[in-house]
């Protein structure tokens, strides 16, 4: 890249995103624990509810989010301490780039590792518990609700790594403030899922996306602050 | 005429955790603020022990 | 510098006979509710604390925006000090609301709108809590602090809105049906009067509080500069 004054604001996501895809496909680290772990969930759930192989709707809603849920916060964390851990944060920062475009591309990168997660969860979702979930609407429930856990989450994991207790840190950051999401994540999933007509479904899509542009919004405005040493 | 419930036992539950909580809360302040005043007093006359090294004990001393 | 501020004493003073005054309403002019009996008193100050809790939250919400724009530590002080109290006085609203709920709705805990979305406040800045003291720098722990502040505190109506049309979409009935119409009441003059009364009482505690709690930043804050000064 090269430095004379400063790139455009979308040539730096794209590098950024593009960094954080090829170091991934080389190592192949975060993904794996992210499938491995959401897996785990997914059999812990089975016998911790003694779930039956047809499950309700409403049940199945849920436990889908609080894997995609967990195993995102494992791909946050991982994602940001990496960075720190390398130095590869002051190599940004030493870069003239806008620091929006590193949370934008940081950001972008965690949402499309969620949703490959999510791509491979729902079908085997679907084998195991026997029922259809790659719908279209549940797609689009997962690419809303992906981009909003994963635009507050870069944020909080952005400063939760720079914590003496990081570790610990993130999903404590993060629940609190993300419960917005995921109610109208796993409603509307739950409404796809039961086949409710789309008026019933619709408020919570609406809602969805409301949050993603307050919660995006509000990050990018934020961010500078977090990087700045 | 209906009486009305007796919930007087709830009623005094209530006021005792409202006070109770704000006078944990005020002690909280006051224990605090002791102990900073002590961290204070103790860090000026290490600093004043500093800028004054031979007021300092000979013990200290290398 | 040690000595506390006449205006403060003053406003002490003031905040104390507010909330003798609103107690002594609350205890003996306020009338009995005729359903719940004397449990339904909890409300003024239950109210009034959730009031107070709110404020504090808010407060600070606004502190860190003015200190991402201002970097002085002087508003980080009074964004710690506005949550801290918000978190005491929230705790008071959740526990006297549990305390209400017990002989009126028959159970300890509803999972109703209100009830929940302060309770997930008060883990919200819990949290707060727990990254400032993962931070040692200073300055970097204020600035995290005012974002984390600004994000939680744009969360709690999400939230609340989140879980009311949760509940309107789908009722859940608990118990002897819809808990705000079981704990209903209609206010009576007196009562109105109590309330408010309290509502003055409990904002001037904040603020008397509040000042108290920023000297004693303050004060934590030489503390820290002197620790420094001498290590170094």
């Amino acid at each position: 890249m090269k430095a004379t004054g400063a790139v455009s604001f979308w040539q730096a996501t794209l590098a950024v995103l593009w960094k954080d895809l090829a170091a991934e496909w080389r190592s192949r680290e975060l993904l794996s624990a992210m499938l491995v772990f959401a897996l785990l969930v997914i059999f812990i759930f089975n016998f911790a509810l003694e779930l039956q192989t047809q499950l309700r709707a409403g049940l199945s809603a849920g436990i889908l989010w609080v894997t995609l849920i967990f195993a995102g916060t494992l791909g946050l964390n991982r994602s940001l301490a990496v960075e720190k851990d390398r130095g590869c944060l002051d190599g940004l920062l030493l870069a003239p780039v806008d620091r929006a475009a590193i949370y934008a591309g940081k950001a972008l990168a965690n949402w499309v590792f969620m949703l490959i997660v999510a791509a491979i969860m729902l079908p085997l979702f679907g084998i195991f518990y026997n029922a259809s979930l790659v719908l279209p609407g549940v797609v689009l429930v997962v690419l809303l609700g992906a981009e909003g856990y994963v635009a507050v989450g870069t944020l909080l994991a952005s400063m939760a790594v720079q914590a003496r207790t990081r570790d610990i840190l993130l999903p404590i950051l993060l629940f609190p403030v993300v419960i917005p999401v995921v109610v109208a994540a796993v409603k509307a999933t739950g409404g796809y899922l039961q086949a409710l007509p789309l008026e019933e479904i619709r408020p919570w899509l609406n809602l969805l996306g409301v949050y993603d542009v307050i919660f995006t919004s509000v990050a990018f405005m934020v961010f500078d602050s977090i990087l700045e040493e | 005429m209906e009486q009305p419930a007796n919930t007087f036992t709830y009623f005094i539950a209530g006021y005792a955790v409202i006070f109770g909580a704000m006078l944990i809360y005020l002690v909280s302040l006051v224990v605090r603020w002791h102990h900073l005043r002590q961290d204070e007093a103790l860090l000026t006359q290490l600093e004043a022990e500093k800028a004054n090294p031979q007021a300092r004990d000979q013990a200290f001393s290398p | 510098m040690s000595t506390t501020p006449r205006a403060l004493v003053v406003l002490d003073v003031i905040a104390g006979l507010a909330l003798a005054v609103a107690a002594g309403m609350v205890f003996f002019y306020a009338p009995l509710e005729r359903v719940m009996g004397a449990v339904q008193k909890v409300f003024y100050f239950h109210v009034a604390a959730g009031w107070v809790g709110m404020l504090g939250f808010g407060l600070a919400a606004v502190a860190g925006i003015i200190y991402l724009m201002r970097r002085r530590s002087r508003w980080d002080l009074l964004g710690v000090a506005a949550i801290e109290i918000g978190l005491v006085f929230t705790l008071i609203n959740v526990v006297t609301g549990m305390i209400w709920a017990r002989p009126v709705w028959n159970t300890w805990w509803t999972w109703d709108p209100r009830l929940t979305t302060a309770t997930i406040m008060e883990l919200v800045y819990i949290a707060y809590l727990m990254l400032r003291q993962g931070i040692e720098d200073p300055e970097r722990r204020a600035r995290f602090g005012a974002v984390y502040a600004i994000v939680g505190f744009l969360s709690v109506p999400l939230t609340f809105f989140s879980i009311r049309i949760f509940r309107t979409i789908h009722p859940v009935v608990l118990g002897s049906g819809d808990p705000t119409a079981t704990g209903a009441f209609s206010m009576t003059p007196r009562m109105t009067q109590t309330l408010m009364v309290s509502l003055v009482a409990f904002s001037l505690l904040f603020v008397a509080l509040l000042w108290h709690r920023l000297r004693l930043g303050e004060l934590g804050e030489r503390v820290e500069q002197l620790r420094l000064k001498l290590q170094s």
